[in-house]
Order: C-alpha cells, then structure tokens, then sequence
C-alpha cells in the first residue's frame, strides 16, 4: 500500500512537470540565444536574493556559512539563501522537478557525472562568455578539474566540490613490515606478497582493496592499463580491448592469490572501513573527501598516496561544480556569476578545503604561504597535489551513467561468481554499444 | 374558478417538488464527494493519462522539448531481456512474500485467536512492526544483515555456521529482502484474520465436535472456508502492495547484486529518475499498470468460485 502513494507521487511529479511544460515543444532554448556575448558589467547594486541548491552536509556548514559572511561583505546587495537540498541524487531529483516547473535556484551544485545530462537539456548558463568578459584566469585552475566541467567546448560549472580516488595505508603497518605503497603497477605483486597473511586457506589480512562498488574507483585503472572506458567520440565502449581489459584480468589474479580485497553491493563501503580500522586490510583505494576522516577515526598512523601507474597514472575526479541556471532573470544571472566566481576564488580556497575536506582547485593557493602551511598540517594530500593535473573528469557523454552499469555489473560477476573478466567485459561492451546506440 | 385551476396545478407541483428534493439530494451528494473526487482526478487520473502520453515520447525529464516517438518505447522495452528478468524477479518477491506472510498470518492468527490478557499484549507486540516506518526498518535490517558485523551472523557463528553475506549475495538478497517485508506485514495480516476467526459462529464448532470431527477437520471443513473472504481481502492488497515493493529494495540492495532484486518499480525509478528516461520510464509504468489489473482481474475471476460468503 506504501508503494501506491509512491506512485502518486511519480506521477504527481509527472503532472506537475508536464502541466508546467505543456506541449511546448516549439520552445526554443534561451541558451543558444545568451551563448555567444555576456551583457556588460554592470555597475548595479539594487538588492537581490539568490537561492543556492547545495549538498554540503552538517559537518561542511560552518565553513559555507563563513564562505557567504565573507561574499556578504564584499557584495552587500547580494542576499545567498543557501538551501541545503540532500545528497548529490536527491538534489538532482529536486532540481528535475524544479526545472520542469520552470521555478529553479539561480545557483546549484551538479555531479561531475550528471553534468552532461544537464548540459546537452541546455538548462544550464554557458559561463564561457562571463569568463571571457571578467578575463577569469583559467589557468590557475587545475587543468583536468575545470575541464571535468565543460561540456562541448563550453564552461558550464566551476570546481567547487572536488575529490579524487587515493590509496589511504595503514602507515604504521607498513612500516613494521617494511613496505612502501606501490607507485606502479608492477610494484604490486611484490608489496602484496609481503602483507598478505593467511590461516591456511583463509586470508586474515590483505595488502589492499579496491571499490567494486562503484565504477568511479576502477574507471582510472582501465584508463591506466592503457586502455579507455568510451572512445573519443563518446560512441562506442572500449573496455573491450585488450589494454582496457588488463586490469580486471589482474584484478582476478591478485584476488585469487588472497592479495586483494574488493567490495562489491550495499554496506561495502562500511565493511572496506572497518577492515581497513581492525588492521584486516593494508591499504584501500577510497575518495580523497575522507582522507580528514580516517586521520582522525584510526588508531594507527595514515597515509595517502596517489593511485598505482602503469601506462597512464590518471585518477578519476568526484564531487561537484558549482553552476548558474539558465531560467532566471539577467540580475540574478549577474549576482549567481559573481557568486560563483567568489566560491571558486583563490583568496578563500585554502580555508575551503580545510573547512570541507575537499581539494583545493587553484594553484595560485597551492603555493601560497596559506598553502604551504596547509599541506604542513595535512601532508597526506601532497600525494594527490604531486599529480595535480592527473585528476580528470569521467567519460562526458549523457549515456555514462546508464553504460557504466554495464561494466560494474561485470566487476560484480568476477567478485561474486569468479567469472572470466575477458567473456565479462566484452558481453559489457555489446550491452554498452546497444545504450550509446540509442542516444 | 381560480380554486379550479389552484387545484389542477397543485398535482404537478407536488410531482415536481419531489423530483427537485430527489435532484437536490443526488447534488448534494455529490458534492460531499467532490473534493475527494477532485483530488483524485488531480493526483492519480490525470497523471496516469499524463504518463500515458509521456510514454509515447523520448522526453528526458529536464529538456522542454518532447519528442513524439510512438510505440518506440514499448517496443525496446519488450524486446529487452532486461524486462524480462524484473518481471520474474517482481512475481518472486510477490509469490513467496504473500504466501509466506498469509501462511504465518493465519498461523499466528489461529495461535493468538485467544481472549487472555498476555496474549493482547503479545498481539500488540506482534503488530508493532507495522507502525514503524519501511525506510527505518530497512536501515535497521541492513546492519543486521551485514556480513561482517552484523547481529545475524553473530548468531550463527555462535552455532558454528559460516557467515552468509545476505545482501551482497545474489542467491540470499531476495529472500533477506521477502523476510523483511513478512516480518513488518504478518502483524497486520493476523490481525485481520483474527477479526475473520471472530466473524465465525462457535455454534459451527460445537456442532462439529458433536459429529466428531477433530480439531485438524474442523480447521479444514469450516475455519478455512468460513475465513475466504478475509483471505481474497488479504490476498489482493498484498498481492498489489508486494508487485510494488520499492523502499526495501531501494534501501537495502539497490536492485542488486548482479540485479538480484531488481523489482518493477525500483527499475522504473532508476529509469526515470537516475537515468533521465522519463519517457521509457513511463512506458515501463503502463505495462505495468496493465499487469497488475490484469492479474487482480484474474484473482477475482478465480475467487467467486471458491470464495464462501456466508449467508
């Protein structure tokens, strides 16, 4: 019965949309018309109030609070009613409905994965033409972050809310059994062979784990074996080739061996924690926005390093850009742009990251005294400033997100059934083509 | 003269007069369920014809622009194998969750079926999980079902078994799933057999025992038939709440693993709503609204054969 109100709600949500859409199929977009020149700068201070849509959790309040004290002061006409809106999926979800009742904040965070989808609806401002016109350094941002944001050659976020994939290790551990984390992959073999203890059959502790629960944790390591999850043109899977398919063949083996653990469904994530907390697990692979909280809950001494190379040694960028929406007034454009410009500024970087747990994105910040006594507190994220520009956004294609279900479904049959990763991967490439297909 | 025709008019009048209270009644009547027809049309009609259409369309929820697409949608969807393994998945889930919630409703429906004080309170205990609310439950279930930490396994290993990973193990998380949804649904399901056992006359027993039929006959020969039209109750609003199982499966496997537990309404919200295929989602919504009144229409059909009303 709970289920029926469920689906009036769907539908509910459908008929809101539609009855604010209509057929308004003729309706072009006002992206293409604003595309080309931003209005000049101007010079008016009359107040407005724009909505920021957000999902900085409980913990990260006090540090946005103080990031809109500070705009505050610097733009006093500009009231920012933040909204904190749930996680990156119930934002999404809120933000559909809001765009189909044409009611939407000035001001959102998008998934670095949902971007595309956002983008090519043309229901998000096109920052090109205001970067162009406030001659924004782009160049101070970190190459791969700020590109994680374009789509089709235009800007349509900044990096707000940014993470990648690290390796954290049991810092003490390793040195009482004298290993350093691997820096290639033909380093691990090795390594794993060191740590990895077992009870005859059983393994009471293994040198590392990697997510399987989530393609965003193994998508560097196709991308590093040498191969690639997309080709270039978006249109067709390549985790069928021989170098894409190198690390799940690996995968197999050092998890065969007892080396390596990998998680796959619901709880996964906790159960990776606590192995890695009771001393069960070497080193995991996990998102650098916890790399605060594991220094803070063990026991032992942690540390970072970035993820193992072979070919390549890519690591897959997370979190979210902040973003302007295209259906609002011109004022509140001119005010959400100056908003976004502040949030993403280099004066307040440092002390953002500190205060959220994200990475900083300027390099001008990086380097400044701010920035050096930063990494002197925390000098676990050298590791992933030392490859800066490595950090790249996923595959921009609307499909990725509905075509890497394929492939995670594969890394789901290898953990689970022990499956062949060659067999698995090329079935995941036809399921991918026929969705890539379909776009 | 005038009297005359006062009269002659007075017949109609009075025909009329009733006609009009007869009018006014049936509006007023009417109006009293307005609002609740209004809302009605508002929020489940309307929106059904509404997803009708959008089923038609490649709409992607956020562009403006509505592609009409015909019969595209249903075509790939019947053709996917995909839809296929959730229809399977949905009518396992549906099957065992209502035959093992019915079966133990009636179980503890029969063992509770007395008039003493500690067995009210037991009664209460055992309807308890019906008040709390799915998405709790299965945030509870979830810990203990968890492979490593959770109390389940706990218990087990204290008899010597081996841990199971319930949720991140194809041939468990269904039925880990079923159990949580018998677990909070069989209170309500003994309740509403306990009133059906109530309804029965204890003449019919009394009678019974005379003749010298046994406990077990009388179980068979009067309980059950006497208790069918209770059972085609609970059967149906089961039947229609279990093909709609979403919270669970949302909460605790999200479809997986290897779409272990994929149901029907999970698939149409990751399609709509995660993957932005709003019209592919709506198709997915009509077939299975034709499937379920299909199925209902058949339960029906099958029911006035073997159902006993009494009286």
């Amino acid at each position: 019965m709970k289920m029926k109100k469920w689906l009036v709600g769907l539908t509910t949500a459908m008929l809101v949309m539609s009855s604010m859409i209509g057929c308004s199929s003729s309706t072009p977009t006002s992206t293409n018309a604003s595309e080309a020149t931003a209005p000049p700068a101007t010079e008016d201070k009359t107040p407005v109030t724009i909505q920021y849509w957000h999902a900085h959790d409980d913990d990260q309040k006090a540090a946005l609070e103080n990031m809109v004290q500070e705009f505050n002061k610097k733009y006093p006409w500009i009231t920012v009613d933040t909204v904190f809106q749930g996680d990156y999926d119930t934002l999404q979800q809120k933000l559909q409905a809001a765009i189909a009742a044409k009611q939407v904040p000035a001001v959102t965070n998008i998934e670095v994965h949902a971007l595309p989808q956002f983008a090519d609806s043309g229901v998000l401002m096109d920052l090109t033409p205001y970067i162009s016109r406030d001659k924004l350094d782009t160049n101070d941002f970190s190459e791969g972050m700020l590109k994680a944001y374009s789509y089709q050659d235009k800007q349509f976020g900044l990096p707000l809310i940014v993470s990648t994939s690290v390796m954290v290790y049991n810092k003490t551990m390793f040195d009482q059994e004298g290993v350093k984390p691997p820096q290639t992959w033909d380093e691990i073999e090795e390594f794993a062979k060191k740590l990895t203890k077992k009870d005859g059959n059983e393994v009471s502790r293994y040198a590392f784990s990697v997510p399987g629960w989530d393609t965003w944790y193994f998508d560097p390591w196709i991308e590093n074996g040498g191969g690639a999850i997309l080709s270039d043109d978006m249109k067709t899977a390549m985790i069928d080739q021989p170098d894409s398919m190198k690390f799940m063949k690996l995968f197999k083996d050092w998890k065969d061996k007892g080396y390596m653990h990998i998680g796959y469904g619901k709880g996964a994530s906790g159960n990776m924690r606590q192995m890695f907390f009771d001393g069960k697990i070497g080193m995991v692979e996990h998102t650098s926005a916890l790399i605060k909280w594991y220094i803070e809950t063990a026991k032992f001494e942690v540390g970072v390093s970035f993820l193992p190379g072979d070919k390549k040694r890519n690591s897959h960028m997370g979190g979210a850009s902040i973003a302007v929406m295209d259906g609002i007034k011109d004022n509140e454009k001119e005010a959400a742009w100056k908003f976004v410009q502040f949030m993403t500024g280099a004066e307040n970087n440092i002390k953002w990251a500190e205060g959220t747990g994200y990475l900083p994105t300027r390099k001008s910040a990086i380097s400044s005294e701010e920035g050096k006594a930063y990494f002197a507190k925390y000098p676990q994220y050298k590791a992933v400033f030392d490859n800066f520009d490595n950090v790249i956004g996923p595959p921009k294609s609307p499909a990725f997100n509905e075509a890497s279900a394929a492939y995670e479904e594969a890394m789901g049959k290898m953990v689970l059934n022990g499956e062949d990763p060659e067999t698995l991967l090329k079935d995941a490439a036809k399921k991918m083509n026929d969705i890539l297909k379909d776009q | 003269m005038s009297s005359e025709i006062k009269l002659t008019k007075h017949v109609p009048t009075k025909k009329r007069s009733l006609l009009n209270i007869k009018r006014r009644e049936s509006t007023k009547d009417f109006l009293f369920a307005l609002p609740a027809l209004l809302l009605l049309a508002i929020f489940t009609y309307y929106p059904l014809v509404n997803s009708v259409f959008i089923s038609f369309t490649d709409w992607n929820l956020i562009r403006p622009i509505k592609k009409f697409i015909g019969l595209t949608n249903y075509q790939n969807l019947l053709v996917d194998p995909e839809f296929y393994h959730v229809l399977k998945v949905t009518f396992l889930y549906t099957i065992i969750e209502v035959s093992l919630e019915l079966l133990l409703g009636l179980g503890l429906a029969v063992l509770f079926n007395v008039t003493a004080r500690s067995f009210g309170v037991m009664r209460s205990i055992l309807f308890m999980p019906h008040y709390i609310s799915m998405v709790v439950v299965s945030m509870v279930f979830v810990w203990i079902y968890n492979t490593d930490y959770g109390i389940l396994n706990t218990v087990l290993k204290l008899f010597g078994a081996s841990p199971v990973s319930w949720l991140n193990d194809p041939s468990t998380a269904l039925w880990a799933v079923i159990i949580v949804a018998v677990w909070k649904g069989v209170g309500f399901t003994s309740l509403i057999f306990i009133s059906g056992l109530r309804g029965i006359p204890i003449e019919y027993y009394e009678a019974a025992s005379i003749d010298g039929a046994g406990k077990w006959k009388q179980f068979l020969k009067i309980t059950l038939p006497l208790l069918s039209p209770t059972t085609l109750f609970l059967v149906i609003t089961s039947f229609i709440s279990s093909m709609q199982v979403f919270q669970s499966v949302n909460i605790m496997t999200n479809g997986g693993p290897l779409k272990a537990t994929k149901v029907m309404v999970y698939w149409i919200y990751d399609l709509t709503f995660v993957q932005f295929k709003a019209g592919k989602g709506s198709a997915l919504v009509i077939i299975f609204f034709f499937i379920i009144v299909l199925l209902t229409a058949i339960q029906f059909a099958i029911s006035k054969k073997k159902v006993h009303y009494e009286g």
